[in-house]
């Protein structure tokens, strides 16, 4: 069975969310698919409270704070010492470390944290070298991502077998991004928890709110401009059959695919705006102006054109048309 | 010794395709010029097809670049060749939908067609003696069985490179490295990697296809480009200088990254 952590929450200290805020974002990290939440203790002190019958994971310094926060599902701590629900947190950075996961062999659980530069070794090697050296444990890996990587590290480890793997929400906390980890193996393995990431753009407000951060534009999976499409090739493409140019329906995370008028817009790619605008098509000739007027116009603004800027032009063209027509 | 891996850079071409973006010719030339002195391999210019502004732009660039090869990009059709050949570039890269869903449903042909036609739009560069490169769009969804006959045709006709493009980018490391190995296993043309970002994984991807054997890679300034984008030329760069060789360092790539900013941020 997958199972992700996600470990967004203990990277919220400096921010100041409120705690229906926190419970929240909580709410919709199950709903897109993560498995298990972990918090840091000043998280879940301002949370107050955790979701019942939900798996919440509680970060501590040391072993013994566990005790004074009863009710987890698991303790994570950066230690050797085996103990019951405890999750033995150790950081790795290179393969040839790995010899060290040896002092973890009676923990039960336990997470690899690094190996950022995996990708570039023989990673598959070293993978199934971390399972031999800990057989007895329910190993949990959490690559980072210096090296832009970490996504696929962590698919990797899930598709070799490792199924358990900890993510943060847009990879904030420099470790692989739990929505491109849930995307990519919804694609790649079919593993469809039955969850709805149509909750991604409210993730992604609430978390632009809380952290006073903003998203990238072109963020995987989560990006505001992702599902744009300029090219009049991909746009056509597109129009006849969405899973020419999408992975996967950009509704599936409620986004919505948008043709957007510029430079790279050919015919089709105009017709088609200008269907979705409702404005009645012109003959091919006046079709054929538009379309060398389009470009002119991108060429000289150097950028591509709003829906009412598109109208404008639009009207222009036309009433140019007319215009010769009577003279 | 670290193995040499040459840069495809497609700033020009697949990163100015992002809505939000348009570059003027005098903008074009600037980066190319930067690209050039930067000793990217190949620099994808443009798409003649799209016109005049885009024709002046491209044998611009080829007149203000000292080493790097100029390609354009065209699609299969033999008038976009033959438009390609105005510009006079070193290289025309021919794009070829290769996936089933590509040829039944966007260009609503099927698969003898499409061997058909890429093998005359060959034939017309070849007599102009232009370099090709075969762009195998969409290459991750495709039937690998369909794509190697391919290949062993293209390479009958003297097509020796080809471009393995995850158009969508659904790819994974590991499938990644199994197609890249099945295609050089099975044949003697080099690959050049054309991956986009969508899950993330692109600078992962493109680092898997050459160390399975791809002797090029396609990126882009600031991993401009469709959707999520391509592989970003500093993070590719940064991710795997320990292990290849580049005619760049990622200082260099800095540097470039300064200067032509402003051009390119609206695509970001």
């Amino acid at each position: 069975m997958i199972q992700i952590i996600d470990n967004t929450l203990t990277t919220f200290d400096y921010c100041l969310p409120t705690k229906e805020e926190l419970q929240v974002f909580c709410e919709l990290l199950f709903d897109i698919g993560v498995d298990i939440i972990e918090l840091s203790v000043d998280a879940y002190e301002r949370m107050e409270q955790i979701i019942n019958g939900k798996k919440f994971a509680l970060h501590v310094e040391f072993l013994e704070m566990a005790d004074l926060f009863p009710g987890f599902y698991r303790y994570i701590c950066h230690s050797e010492e085996p103990k019951d629900n405890v999750i033995n947190e150790i950081q790795i950075n290179d393969a040839r470390e790995i010899v060290r996961l040896k002092s973890l062999q009676k923990c039960s659980e336990v997470r690899i944290v690094g190996l950022d530069d995996l990708i570039c070794k023989s990673y598959d090697k070293t993978m199934a070298e971390i399972k031999q050296s800990v057989p007895k444990s329910k190993i949990n890996f959490c690559p980072e991502n210096a090296y832009g990587c970490a996504s696929a590290l962590a698919v990797q480890w899930v598709m070799m077998g490792g199924c358990y793997v900890t993510t943060s929400f847009a990879g904030c906390k420099n470790n692989a991004a739990t929505e491109e980890v849930i995307m990519a193996l919804r694609l790649a393995l079919r593993h469809k928890p039955n969850r709805d990431l149509s909750m991604l753009p409210r993730l992604v407000q609430l978390f632009e709110k809380i952290t006073n951060t903003t998203i990238g534009n072109k963020k995987p999976v989560i990006g505001k401009n992702i599902f744009k499409v300029e090219s009049g090739i991909h746009a056509d493409g597109i129009q006849k059959n969405p899973a020419n140019y999408e992975a996967y329906d950009p509704k599936s995370v409620g986004g919505i695919a948008e043709i957007v008028i510029g430079k790279h817009s050919g015919m089709k790619a105009i017709q088609y705006k200008l269907q979705e605008l409702k404005i009645p098509l012109p003959n091919e000739a006046v079709m054929e102006k538009m379309v060398a007027f389009v470009k002119e116009t991108c060429t000289e603004k150097k950028s591509s054109l709003k829906d009412e800027e598109f109208r404008q032009l639009v009207h222009e063209v036309i009433a140019n048309e007319r215009n010769e027509t009577y003279r | 010794m670290k193995e040499m891996k040459h840069i495809v850079d497609t700033t020009l071409r697949d990163g100015e395709q992002s809505p939000g973006i348009v570059l003027r010719t005098e903008d074009k030339v600037k980066i190319a010029k930067f690209l050039d002195e930067l000793g990217v391999y190949e620099i994808e210019a443009g798409v003649p097809c799209l016109g005049a502004i885009e024709e002046e732009s491209i044998c611009k660039i080829k007149e203000n670049t000292k080493q790097a090869k100029i390609s354009v990009w065209s699609r299969m059709r033999p008038e976009d060749i033959k438009k390609s050949l105005v510009c006079q570039p070193d290289i025309i890269h021919i794009g070829t939908p290769v996936s089933y869903i590509q040829i039944y449903s966007k260009l609503k042909k099927n698969k003898v067609w499409v061997q058909k036609q890429i093998l005359e739009c060959v034939a017309i560069a070849k007599s102009n003696n232009v370099d090709i490169t075969v762009g195998l769009e969409d290459a991750s969804r495709s039937d690998i069985g369909f794509v190697l006959s391919l290949i062993k045709e293209l390479s009958r006709e003297g097509v020796n490179t080809i471009r393995l493009a995850d158009t969508v980018g659904i790819l994974t490391p590991n499938r990644t490295k199994e197609i890249v190995e099945t295609i050089k296993e099975n044949s003697d043309v080099k690959i050049e990697m054309h991956v986009h970002n969508d899950l993330g994984m692109a600078v992962a991807n493109s680092i898997i296809g050459a160390k399975a054997g791809a002797d090029f890679i396609d990126i882009t300034l600031f991993g401009i480009g469709e959707r999520t984008g391509n592989c970003n030329f500093y993070d590719f760069i940064k991710a795997s200088d320990s292990i290849f060789e580049f005619a760049m360092t990622k200082k260099q790539i800095r540097e470039v990254e300064k200067q032509v900013y402003e051009e390119l941020r609206g695509a970001m």
